[in-house]
């Protein structure tokens, strides 16, 4: 009975069964788009309570740097950061989902902290032909002169609900979605960077075993 | 039309969900007359011309957001967070 249970209940990566790794699309020349697969990533919540930012920021000032991202914005070091998702309220992310095991303790009466690591699917867009694939999805200006490094939208696409932000001038983004969406959004990221030819990586080969 | 968000930024309304005139304040609870009530439940001026409206940011932010526009010709003149106009109503009233 144990050895059932054991294989009823295994980690599954969002993406798992949904993308498949390898160059697809518009084969001429070098992948225009690359997909990569996020997982094992930390995301929380932060919802800050009323009138408590000034203790929220000095809460995070040692993990996440002096200051709280304004609106529509994300101030990342690395794979840390926090990333503006409404007023009042931001997602931190972290390397791993342990990295953030002690927030809601830190910062009790502060602010109410949701996990959402296995909430979100999140995938890495990076090539030279990211921006054009991306716009094609959101009525949002990417013009670097209008959305550069550090920015953040909540918006959709293809009447899916996504947030994404850019992490440097590449361009490259990190785009989220409810991870009950990740399908459908697959489906949409397919079609959008065939013209382009893309290419699909995992980021932890360990946790996606993809056929 | 697009509305300007006050957080995201200008968006297509598609992203938006209406409610309706902005005005009504509801009356208080057991206080209130039948008629009051009315007034505020079912009772809608529709002007031709500028009305302060909510909207809802339930595709971005998920802020509720004050619009004033036009009805004539669906110019936006402002965009500001219900909340903050909720608060500016209490404050006066506190005053």
């Amino acid at each position: 009975m144990s050895e059932a249970m054991t294989s009823l209940w295994q980690p599954r990566g969002a993406w798992e069964g949904v993308a498949r790794i390898g160059r697809s699309g518009a084969d001429a020349g070098p992948a225009g788009v690359r997909l990569t697969l996020r997982e094992g990533f930390g995301l929380a919540t932060l919802i800050v309570a009323e009138g408590k930012e000034a203790d929220l920021q000095t809460a995070l000032a040692d993990r996440f740097g002096p200051s709280l991202p304004e609106a529509g914005t994300a101030i990342l070091k690395g794979e840390t950061g926090l990333v503006w998702s409404a007023p009042g309220q931001w997602l931190a992310v972290a390397p791993s989902p342990r990295d953030l095991r002690d927030l809601p303790e830190t910062l009790r009466g502060i602010a109410s902290v949701t996990e959402q690591s296995d909430s979100r699917a999140l995938v890495r867009i990076s090539g030279p032909q990211a921006r054009a694939m991306l716009a094609k999805g959101v009525a949002i200006d990417l013009h670097p002169r209008a959305f550069g490094p550090g920015r953040v939208a909540v918006t959709s696409i293809a009447h899916i609900g996504v947030q994404f932000w850019q992490r440097d001038a590449g361009p490259t983004y990190d785009l989220t979605v409810a991870r009950s969406f990740a399908g459908s959004l697959w489906r949409w990221l397919e079609h959008a960077a065939a013209e382009f030819g893309y290419e699909v990586a995992a980021s932890t080969k360990d946790l996606i075993a993809i056929g | 039309m697009r509305i300007r968000c006050p957080h995201c930024g200008e968006r297509d309304n598609g992203e938006f969900s209406y409610l309706g005139d902005a005005a009504p304040v509801r009356p208080e609870g057991l206080d209130a007359s039948a008629a009051a009530m009315h007034d505020y439940v079912y009772l809608r001026d529709n002007p031709a011309g500028t009305i302060r409206e909510l909207w809802y940011h339930a595709a971005g932010c998920r802020s509720w957001l004050v619009v004033t526009r036009d009805t004539r010709t669906h110019a936006i003149e402002s965009v500001e967070p219900a909340r903050d106009v909720a608060r500016a109503r209490r404050s006066g009233e506190a005053a």
